[in-house]
């Protein structure tokens, strides 16, 4: 497992909940591995935050993209090279803020890329604010008397945008997280996972979590079982909450063309350029 | 009688075939043999309004359209107004007499004669045609042959309709204007059609775009041709999505062009501060129209230069051209893909409406265009950020035994995110001495175009220069005409012979954003500035007058 670390200095907070999603990534990669896939053509992505340094963390192929675009460029990998798995870090400001459209977006269109999004609620890099996912209430240095607005449900936003396969996992249960990983990296089409993941500075939810999040015993089959259990307000269900197959983006753009590997060489496209610039 | 110029300008409402008419006559003037420029002017909207196309034509080179015209046709009330003195001393003003109270020209019941067809508002361009071949005696059979060619639907009715309004305007001024035979049939090609065909020529892969006018029409062709050359053409949710996907497809080695004006650019922004950083090669194609924000959306305009050379936050090279003409578009549009490869940092091929939506008659070498390839690292172990003395570290790409990192952060050579001050200062450096390389490397290319041996000396760049050359033409102007290609880095090495001259700029921005360029970077001594911003092409006769006055 060695390989796939780095030199850099980790400066994740002791009993950051990054760890856990590092580490289960690790396994999940050398699942995938045993699965038949190649390490060469795997691409990470990430945005900007806490989160993001597992790029510096990681010495797998990878982009450290901007603030919220992240899922763009991920996009753009997938779109390029249709024959890389593209797997995009995002923290919960990136996809649920910043990045909102692009997640939308990449849903709509069922994008052959997985994205991972820690759900930590809070801004930490940038020392707490409130992000997309906090609870209503929450006291930050940009809201000292506590946000005054409802938190998205991003699993239910990314059902009702059309994503082919949502699932939520939780950093403290390592394995869970490592089966999720891989499925929906095998999943053809866009794959999305939340993360619940505690920020041991300014967010810390083992506790709560420890209490409320649960496995499911099941696969929700259908889109209304899938909402349901995502509007559960009791328990926090983790697992794969809706899994579907659909046309996938770049296979209907192109078919079985890849516009790298399959280039038109340079003689050719001159010669056709030639004819339409002749007077007919 | 034989002219220089014969011009011909149509007007009517949107939907009415306006600029169909304007390029089918454009077609007629190549079946002789001419060169001719085509100007479309529209309003931003689908149905109604007023649209105008006017084509120059010559046996010679020409550059721009006239605004006298020797055959104005007009097809409504509105169009009858505008159009009426756009009339040279010895032309011709029809129109269409079911929807013109006119006191001047000749009336011709364009529409009565239309209503017998099935869809009689799309004939009124067909009528044009049919009125400028009888003008200059272009043979029914050619004209016939001719619209069986341009309008492939419904041709027995349009080619009877054009037979009608042919034989009752004949009597009148039938052969009253000789148009003399030039020596070679060319295609002519609008701005946008020639850049997205220079892209291609260049190695294109990929090109993303959100529509915008005046660029959406290299999206729109590009994704026509798709299937045929095997090119991926998305258009996604916005201009930042644009930007960020087009670093991502750089990533895997993909040839990468995006496409915008003013405001989509000004998403774009942050992404290209993204692809200056990670060193991602990206091409964007900023076509101007006036702004600020909306602006005047179906215009031209030269006042988003400065915003170009500074376009991102922080520090990095962006290069920048801009074409003097459509033929130069094309080669140019490759040229700029090469260069952003050799250098893997973000370009700009500014241009302008003008430049996008007018189409004139090209020669164009298609063996002459670059074709981009990226400096590729050996075998063995892989850094990123390689320091070299250009500046330019090797690329790989995915999938790869080593391991690629490109980063947004500040980097180290293998990639991975610092602070340290010395790798930010050497990075720093090491990024920007790409643009001393570039700079030894333009010096073997042609970074200015030079018109004219001797005289007063014009400075201009882009579609102007087009404008401007055509108006030393049509005045018998005695100067040299300088376009600058590549505004950054600015080729002052070219430019600096001429700092002891005093200098003319024609430009269409009303802050004098090129003329002051030239004065603070190339030192250069600016006498008089030309200027317009109202959005619309200099005229070549009023830009000559104006030249006159100070040459």
């Amino acid at each position: 497992m060695n390989d796939l670390g780095t030199y850099a200095e980790n400066t994740w907070c002791p009993g950051c909940g990054n760890f856990g999603i590092l580490n289960a990534f690790k396994k999940a990669i050398i699942e995938l591995e045993k699965k038949g896939y190649n390490k060469e053509t795997l691409v990470m992505t990430s945005g900007i935050g806490c989160h993001a340094k597992i790029f510096d963390y990681l010495n797998i192929n990878s982009v450290y993209a901007l603030h919220g675009r992240d899922m763009a460029t991920a996009q753009g990998i997938k779109i390029g090279n249709p024959e890389l798995k593209v797997i995009d870090f995002a923290g919960d400001g990136d996809a649920m803020g910043e990045g909102l459209a692009h997640v939308i977006f990449a849903a709509k269109r069922n994008s052959d890329i997985t994205i991972i999004m820690h759900n930590n609620g809070v801004y930490a890099l940038t020392t707490g604010q409130y992000t997309p996912l906090s609870r209503k209430g929450w006291k930050g240095p940009s809201t000292p008397s506590g946000s005054i607005e409802e938190p998205f449900n991003a699993l239910a936003l990314l059902l009702e945008a059309g994503a082919s396969f949502i699932a939520r996992g939780y950093t403290a249960r390592i394995s869970h997280l490592v089966d999720l990983i891989v499925q929906a990296v095998e999943h053809k089409g866009f794959s999305f996972i939340e993360v619940l993941q505690p920020c041991v500075s300014w967010n810390n939810t083992y506790d709560l979590y420890n209490e409320v999040v649960a496995e499911l015993d099941y696969e929700p089959k259908t889109y209304d079982d899938a909402m349901a259990v995502l509007k559960k307000r009791d328990k926090l269900p983790i697992g794969i909450i809706y899994r579907t197959q659909k046309s996938i983006f770049h296979r209907e753009l192109l078919g079985d063309h890849h516009p790298l590997y399959n280039k038109m060489p340079r003689e050719k496209r001159l010669e056709k350029i030639k004819n339409i610039l002749e007077f007919k | 009688m034989s002219l220089d110029v014969f011009t011909f300008l149509v007007g009517g409402r949107a939907g009415e075939g306006v600029k169909k008419a304007g390029s089918v006559a454009a077609q007629l003037f190549i079946t002789k043999g001419r060169y001719v420029f085509q100007m479309d002017d529209y309003m931003s909207l689908i149905r109604g309004g007023h649209n105008f196309s006017v084509v120059s034509t010559s046996t010679r080179w020409i550059s721009s359209q006239y605004l006298k015209a020797d055959l104005v046709v007009c097809f409504d009330q509105r169009s009858y107004d505008k159009h009426k003195t756009h009339l040279s001393k010895a032309g011709f003003l029809i129109y269409n007499a079911d929807k013109v109270e006119g006191d001047t020209g000749i009336g011709i019941p364009l529409s009565k004669e239309a209503k017998s067809y099935p869809r009689p508002d799309l004939m009124l361009g067909v009528g044009a045609v049919a009125i400028l071949a009888a003008l200059i005696d272009y043979s029914k059979d050619m004209l016939e042959m001719l619209i069986t060619e341009e309008y492939p639907f419904g041709i027995e009715n349009n080619i009877s309709y054009a037979n009608k309004i042919y034989n009752l305007v004949y009597p009148e001024i039938g052969g009253l204007i000789k148009i003399n035979d030039g020596d070679k049939r060319r295609t002519h090609i609008y701005g946008n059609y020639a850049i997205a065909l220079g892209a291609i020529a260049g190695g294109l892969d990929v090109y993303y775009a959100y529509p915008m006018t005046p660029a959406s029409s290299i999206l729109h062709y590009l994704a026509a041709l798709a299937e045929d050359y095997g090119l991926a053409i998305i258009h996604p949710e916005n201009e930042i999505a644009v930007i960020n996907m087009a670093v991502g497809s750089a990533f895997t080695g993909a040839k990468t062009i995006v496409g915008t004006s003013g405001g989509g650019f000004a998403l774009m922004t942050e992404g290209l501060s993204f692809a200056g950083m990670v060193e991602a090669p990206v091409l964007c194609i900023l076509s101007q129209r006036p702004g600020p924000a909306t602006g005047v959306p179906t215009y031209t305009a030269q006042g988003d230069l400065n915003f170009a050379l500074s376009a991102g936050h922080g520090e990095f090279l962006r290069i920048i051209a801009s074409p003097g003409t459509i033929e130069e578009a094309f080669y140019l549009t490759a040229k700029m893909l090469d260069l952003v490869w050799k250098y893997q940092t973000p370009g700009i091929l500014l241009i302008e409406k003008h430049l996008s939506e007018s189409a004139m008659t090209v020669d164009i070498d298609v063996s002459k265009a670059a074709w981009a390839e990226p400096e590729l690292a050996m075998e063995g172990s892989y850094k990123r950020y390689i320091d070299t003395y250009t500046g330019i570290s090797p690329m790989l790409f995915p999938p790869s035994k080593e391991v690629i990192k490109w980063n947004s952060h500040e980097h180290d050579e293998f990639g991975i995110t610092t602070e340290e001050s010395k790798i930010v200062s050497q990075m720093h450096e090491k990024r920007m001495r790409k643009i001393e390389s570039l700079k030894s490397y333009l010096k073997g290319f042609k970074t200015i175009n030079i018109y004219g041996e001797r005289g007063a000396i014009i400075l201009t760049y882009g579609s102007t220069t087009m404008s401007v050359l055509e108006a030393i033409k049509f005045g018998n102007l005695e100067a040299m005409v300088i376009q600058i290609i590549y505004l950054n880095p600015l080729p002052i090495w070219e430019l600096k012979k001429y700092s002891s001259k005093e200098i003319i700029v024609v430009e269409q921005s009303i802050g004098c954003q090129f003329s002051n360029l030239i004065r603070e970077k190339a030192g250069l001594s600016v006498k008089n500035v030309i200027n317009a911003y109202d959005g619309r092409p200099f005229d070549p006769i009023d830009l000559a007058n104006k030249l006159r006055e100070v040459i």
